[in-house]
């Protein structure tokens, strides 16, 4: 901005799933663009908080939830209000991905990724919202995936649940419009977290990077340069939008 | 504001107003030189006021881009100008409605010649300098009708659905080049073109219609669209290509 301050500055931002990968880089991004960010999830940080961090910028709080579980999700969203007094941004990153082939899968596995990664993003959206609508403000980035669109294979699971994504995102953002809260979606191709080496070798892992026309796996960095677009008044006349990450390996 | 060599050059068509006005003078704003074109002089002056009262810089000329000679040229001119081209935003277009039936093929051909033979002669001349140099980045205006039919716009739509082809094809073709190729689908942005759609009369009936309709409830502005491409044409998005961004208020999901 002219005068130098953020967007963000002051802003509540809630990011679920903050503790891994993407969650926590935008976590950290936005702590120093000067908002007050809530980490949900299942486990804390690996680096910590940045509690510790003794500088000027706010701390990041961490609550310890599963997106899945109804009243938990509830109970966590008061307590951010109860600290904060308002919900601005809401970021759902919370997600599991364990790659199996499709007559190997069972149904708790099966029901366990529909659970965090869709029915987690419907409680934490459906709370976010409740505290939203009052003040007629809201910014909500969901991440879905390239594999919503594109399938892949031993993934029938998580390429269901973020199909789903896409389809609660868009809804959300019909509903909303009106009231100046805006819902959109980022779907990243892979990208170099701890997520993807619980399927794949340091070498298969970047050895992806061949079939990608910009020649290189997805960083961190991408999806939160994506993410604070979504959420800052550069995409102001965006919802219901998927924004797709992924260095041309799909283009639709 | 940023000076020599560091300074990005943005070629910018369609720069005498709406969509390409607002991107020229916030690519300007940001430290950018920026390059316009247009068919129409007046328009471009007016551009060209605008971004030097800012403090910025900005060059240009009277181009038509369904002439390819005269884009080689005029790029050609902007390179010996101001040493090379970083960035491209293809946004030259016009407009006109007629149901298919009553349209003449002179106007068929007008809007396609326009908006895709232009943009091809305007993506060829950048993209020999950007592969010279190893990057660059592309923003063509396709539309949210390359998505979604639009009544008496058949012209307009075939236009638009093939730039958005031809933007993937040339993310594709170009990446190996470090370079980026990215379209914006706009949905209803107040600009001279969606008003010369109907008579200066109808435009406030028209506008109602537009909060009625559309889900964010306001018709977009120029500014929602060059913020976009603001992004786009910045290391920011530096991992996507070939993608379709849709300011559009909610009209179309997808």
């Amino acid at each position: 901005m002219a005068d130098g301050t953020s967007e963000h500055q002051d802003r509540v931002a809630i990011i679920t799933g903050g503790s891994g990968g993407i969650g926590n880089a935008i976590a950290k991004r936005l702590q120093i663009e000067g908002a007050r960010v809530s980490i949900m999830d299942l486990a804390s940080p690996a680096g910590g908080t940045g509690l510790e961090t003794s500088s000027s910028l706010p701390p990041i709080s961490f609550y310890q939830m599963d997106v899945a579980q109804e009243r938990a999700v509830e109970t966590t969203f008061k307590s951010v209000m109860a600290a904060e007094g308002k919900i601005d941004y809401l970021i759902c990153c919370a997600a599991i991905f364990h790659a199996t082939p499709f007559l190997q899968l069972s149904a708790d596995e099966w029901k366990r990724t529909l659970d965090v990664n869709l029915n987690g993003g419907f409680l934490c959206c459906r709370e976010a919202i409740r505290h939203m609508q009052p003040r007629r403000f809201g910014r909500i980035v969901l991440f879905s995936s390239m594999l919503a669109r594109t399938g892949g294979t031993n993934s029938a699971h998580y390429s269901a649940s973020k199909g789903g994504v896409l389809g609660l995102a868009r809804s959300l953002a019909l509903e909303v419009a009106g009231e100046n809260i805006r819902v959109n979606t980022i779907s990243p191709g892979v990208t170099d977290t701890p997520q993807p080496r619980d399927h794949l070798s340091e070498e298969e892992l970047y050895a992806r990077g061949a079939s990608i026309p910009l020649g290189r796996i997805g960083k961190v960095e991408d999806m939160v340069e994506g993410c604070l677009f979504l959420l800052g008044e550069e995409s102001a006349y965006f919802t219901g939008q998927d924004l797709r990450i992924n260095g041309g390996a799909s283009l639709w | 504001m940023v000076t020599g060599d560091v300074a990005k050059v943005s070629v910018i068509t369609g720069a005498g107003s709406g969509l390409g006005r607002a991107t020229a003078i916030r690519l300007a704003k940001r430290g950018d030189k920026v390059a316009l074109c247009d068919l129409n002089q007046n328009g471009l002056e007016e551009t060209f006021g605008v971004i030097r009262g800012n403090g910025g810089e900005a060059t240009g000329a009277v181009v038509d881009v369904r002439d390819s000679g005269a884009v080689k040229n005029w790029c050609a001119d902007v390179i010996k100008q101001l040493g090379k081209i970083d960035y491209l935003f293809s946004n030259a277009g016009v407009t006109s409605r007629s149901p298919v039936r009553d349209m003449e093929f002179d106007e068929w051909r007008r809007l396609i010649d326009t908006h895709v033979s232009g943009s091809f002669n305007v993506c060829q001349a950048a993209l020999v300098c950007m592969v010279e140099r190893g990057s660059g980045a592309i923003v063509v205006t396709s539309s949210d009708y390359a998505v979604i039919g639009m009544r008496h716009a058949s012209n307009y739509a075939a236009a638009k659905t093939a730039l958005y082809a031809f933007t993937k094809a040339l993310a594709v073709e170009f990446a190996p080049h470090r370079i980026r190729v990215n379209a914006i689908g706009p949905g209803p942005i107040d600009t001279p073109l969606l008003r010369s759609r109907g008579t200066p009369a109808e435009w406030q009936d028209r506008v109602r219609d537009y909060e009625a309709r559309l889900p964010m409830q306001r018709l977009g502005q120029p500014e929602d669209v060059a913020s976009v491409v603001d992004f786009l044409l910045s290391d920011r998005s530096s991992y996507i290509t070939g993608q379709l961004l849709q300011p559009n208020g909610g009209q179309v999901m997808w």
